[in-house]
């Protein structure tokens, strides 16, 4: 009951900012949208290997230089067949960036990325901080793209072991907005792929069990 | 038998120049005039001397002296050519010889009949408009011997007013700002511009009216536009390119490129899957904004340009303003120089 109720209220306020005067919308820094969300998982071995898809919400701020993007998504990974995996589980995920515009295309980010899995030891749990940069690109009225690429520092996982800090967890990311409706209705899609090379040590000698994850986000965003 | 030509020569070169409008109608002057023109000088001379006895008018006397004097100047009496010719300045200052169709005698006569004579000739105001306090009215007169000259304005509620006091002799140039002691311009009006000659007990005074008006001084419009310079579109649209294509294809290229290449060995072949996904859609993008038109750019010269224009117009409708302001305080004279009452005592 409770969320069909949260459904409702959503629609009504989307509806709502779809339909609010244009020139009250001339100064559109704040978006906030639904996604879809697909995405690919390994760790440890080629045998951990997982694909599945789910829901998100992304919402994205704006203000003079300064720039921040929140995205919160659940996947259902499923073990795939080529692999030994057997059991799937929920990957939960929260990014958080904080970008600032520097000159012509290129801008820095901070930020950190936090994902569960839930059963918990089905896979790890992963939070670290984020830092790197962005380039984007205006390629016609209302449609930019950004490339961006960055290091997770002090990565911390549920199962322990450690990523050094340069080189041992990396980001590297595609996105694209399109704009429609003069600006009130905001198409994107973003790909983000991470690779972690963790290590642990159970006494006998440092052991490498690596986490890797593609992950493709398509949604839809209300600007206002 | 033959006549010489050297008398008829001798009548023209003697003959004064005609003054036209006034006409001689005493009958005894018109007859000493028959008598020089048929070279009796004699004859001439009592007849002209004769007339002076008679009642005449003061263009007939002066013609009266002028004919003695080109008389005696024939008969080569020159004094008393000199003595004719200075009762003639006397009656008539402005009168001239025409060196053309003068005999060099009769003219070296009235010269030196002019420098034995003390009267201010040839009083001309010059007629001018100019912005009150910035500009003069040019005042020129002759004065035949050396004396103290006084030249003044007056007139109206002005009273008199000195303009110039100096010893002058030959032709006299004044520049005259045509303001009050206090420097404001003159009030408009009639006046009489005065000069006076004194030396010794001699004096000369001659007078030109002149009337003076006031007017409002033209401002300046103000500037829209400078003359030869418009405005040009701060915007322009580039030329369809294959940039955004390009783009879009390095940008996606790079992203696939990078997963393959950080993708760890120990998991396998990465998946291209969700990186595909998104960077066909960014192709597709550069695609169609490759074969749209492309969105105006900014054109930072042309904008630099009308900021310049802009300022340019700014700062000079500010001194245009500021010229405005101070011309609405201004006055405008316009100085008209009247026709003489007559001549000078």
């Amino acid at each position: 009951m409770n969320s069909r109720l949260g459904g409702l209220t959503v629609s009504a306020l989307a509806t709502l900012l779809l339909f609010y005067p244009p020139n009250r919308l001339d100064a559109q820094h704040f978006a906030i949208g639904p996604q879809v969300v697909f995405g690919d998982y390994r760790e440890v071995t080629a045998n951990l290997h997982y694909r599945g898809g789910g829901l998100g919400a992304a919402a994205t701020v704006t203000w003079k230089k300064f720039s921040a993007d929140v995205a919160a998504s659940k996947i259902k990974y499923k073990p795939e067949k080529d692999g030994t995996a057997t059991r799937e589980f929920d990957a939960s995920e929260f990014d958080v960036r904080l970008r600032y515009y520097i000159s012509g295309p290129v801008s820095a980010e901070v930020g950190f990325v936090n994902r569960k899995a839930d059963p918990e030891f089905e896979a790890q749990s992963v939070g670290a901080v984020a830092a790197g940069a962005r380039m984007a690109y205006l390629l016609g009225p209302g449609v930019r793209m950004g490339l961006y690429g960055g290091l997770l520092f002090g990565p911390k996982f549920s199962g322990g072991g450690t990523a050094s800090a340069l080189g041992g967890a990396l980001e590297l990311g595609l996105g694209m907005t399109v704009d429609a409706l003069r600006g009130r209705l905001r198409f994107t899609g973003d790909y983000d792929f991470q690779r972690i090379t963790r290590k642990t040590n159970d006494g006998s000698g440092a052991v490498n069990v690596p986490i890797q994850q593609s992950l493709g986000r398509v949604g839809i965003a209300v600007a206002f | 038998m033959r006549r010489s030509p050297w008398p008829l020569i001798a009548v023209a070169l003697l003959l004064p120049g005609a003054v036209p409008g006034q006409t001689v109608q005493n009958a005894t002057l018109r007859r000493a005039q028959q008598s020089f023109d048929n070279l009796d000088y004699r004859q001439a001379l009592i007849t002209g001397k004769a007339a002076l006895l008679e009642r005449l008018t003061g263009f007939e006397r002066a013609r009266a002296y002028e004919l003695l004097g080109f008389t005696y100047s024939g008969m080569d009496s020159i004094l008393r050519a000199v003595d004719a010719f200075k009762q003639v300045v006397l009656i008539e200052p402005e009168r001239d010889l025409d060196p053309n169709r003068t005999s060099p005698k009769a003219l070296s006569a009235f010269q030196v009949a002019l420098t034995q004579v003390l009267v201010v000739r040839q009083l001309r105001v010059d007629s001018v408009d100019f912005i009150g306090g910035q500009g003069a009215v040019g005042i020129r007169f002759t004065v035949t011997q050396p004396s103290r000259v006084i030249t003044r304005v007056v007139g109206g509620s002005l009273g008199s007013v000195r303009i110039d006091s100096t010893v002058a002799n030959g032709q006299v140039n004044l520049r005259w700002p045509a303001r009050l002691p206090n420097g404001d311009p003159v009030p408009a009006g009639n006046y009489n511009v005065v000069v006076e000659a004194v030396v010794g007990q001699n004096s000369f005074s001659t007078s030109q009216s002149i009337r003076i008006t006031h007017g409002a001084v033209d401002t300046l419009p103000h500037l829209t536009s400078l003359p030869g310079y418009t405005y040009l579109p701060e915007t322009e649209v580039p030329p369809k390119s294959w940039r955004p294509m390009g783009l879009a294809l390095v940008y996606t290229g790079v992203a696939l490129a990078g997963t393959s290449a950080l993708s760890s060995g120990d998991l396998g072949s990465a998946s291209l899957r969700e990186a595909g996904t998104v960077g066909a859609g960014v192709v597709l993008a550069g695609f169609i904004m490759t074969l749209k038109k492309p969105a105006p750019q900014p054109a930072r010269g042309n904008i630099l340009y009308n900021q310049l224009l802009r300022e340019q117009i700014a700062r000079r409708n500010t001194e245009i303003a500021q010229e405005n302001t101070r011309r609405r305080q201004q006055v405008a004279l316009s100085v008209v120089p009247l026709a003489r009452p007559g001549s000078g005592r």
